[in-house]
């Protein structure tokens, strides 16, 4: 093979590169499940705001509707959930539907692309349940989130 | 030299995701007046997720799992949070048909330098398979829900009916703290 072949092979691949799967990396995270489209695009407040207890139902309604849900570390980094105790129904599956704003431990690998993190959970080491009671500052988010009691 | 050339445009690609590039020319998207919306219409091949970010690919395309947009122009992975509906719905159920196909779509990116992470995230309004003339709106998702639960008619939107979260604000109230509505109401006004 020519050196001009060699380097327009070596091009090429690495042209292709970003669109394999790239190789994971073992780790262990400690944050909430989160609504991750309300915290990216502020549609109902600041990022304090649409977490923890305020945030609980908006949290129930878009993970059961298909929206993706995150891992929000300590760290601050959102982890995109795709997969968690061998469930890939990532949109609207029942296992992170029934951590929505817990708190938890998880083991898993992290793989990196274009920005994002993406979080195989391979099991959730610790449920800690509720544990930011943002409630008290912010009340509900959506404030129509619980309806008026009808008495 | 023209080899170096090749070289050096390969490598200009594989750089490119470092750049933010817009894709507003032509997008007819309406504006959800989000602080970190950008209109962007492009052409990508609809991809599972899971398969392509983490080599998980036994079940890919399946019902269920998430799906992303692996945009022709740069090789970005775009991944659409929402599809055009107002009611607390994602992208899926609007792509799965596309699965493994060339699309055009239309919406907006999100892309905020002050919260980690928000970025290549999508809002997706309308979508056509490449080729195609029509433009399809990307509001599939309630329908494809109230299919499934037949049982769950009644008023209101969805998210009230849904028996599943039902279930769970009825074990555990609105705020997941075991209050009653009407304690929840109360403490939140």
């Amino acid at each position: 093979m020519s050196l001009k072949t060699t380097i327009a092979a070596a091009g090429l691949a690495l042209a292709a590169a970003p669109a394999l799967a790239a190789e994971g990396e073992r780790v262990q995270i400690t944050g909430e499940i989160i609504d991750t489209w309300c915290y990216f695009s502020g549609v109902m407040g600041g990022p304090d705001a649409v977490v923890g207890s305020a945030h609980h139902t908006c949290a129930l309604w878009c993970s059961a509707g298909g929206i993706p849900v995150g891992l929000l570390g300590e760290d601050g980094e959102v982890y995109m959930v795709i997969k968690i105790n061998g469930e890939d129904q990532s949109a609207s599956g029942d296992t992170q539907l029934t951590l929505a704003s817990h708190e938890i431990v998880a083991d898993g690998m992290l793989y990196k692309r274009d920005g994002l993190n993406y979080l195989v959970v391979e099991a959730v080491v610790e449920d800690r349940g509720i544990t930011n009671l943002n409630h008290e500052d912010y009340g509900v988010v959506p404030g129509f989130a619980i309806p008026k009691p009808k008495n | 030299m023209t080899y170096l050339k090749t070289l050096a445009a390969a490598l200009a690609l594989v750089a490119t995701p470092l750049v933010a590039q817009d894709f507003s020319a032509g997008s007819n998207a309406k504006s959800w007046n989000l602080y970190a919306e950008v209109p962007a219409t492009f052409e990508a091949e609809v991809v599972d997720i899971l398969c392509n970010v983490a080599g998980d690919c036994a079940n890919q395309c399946a019902e269920g799992r998430q799906l992303g947009l692996l945009r022709s122009a740069d090789n970005v992975l775009v991944y659409p949070n929402k599809n055009s509906q107002s009611s607390f719905n994602g992208a899926a159920s609007d792509l799965l048909p596309y699965c493994g196909k060339m699309v055009d779509v239309d919406g907006l990116l999100i892309e905020d330098e002050e919260i980690p992470g928000a970025t290549n995230i999508y809002l997706v309004q309308t979508i056509k398979e490449a080729g195609d003339a029509d433009w399809a709106k990307a509001n599939k998702w309630t329908k494809v829900w109230a299919a499934k639960h037949p049982d769950a008619k009644g008023k209101g939107p969805w998210f009230r009916r849904d028996p599943r979260v039902n279930a769970i604000i009825a074990d555990s109230g609105h705020l997941g703290l075991g209050l009653s509505p009407e304690e929840a109401y109360e403490i939140t006004r």
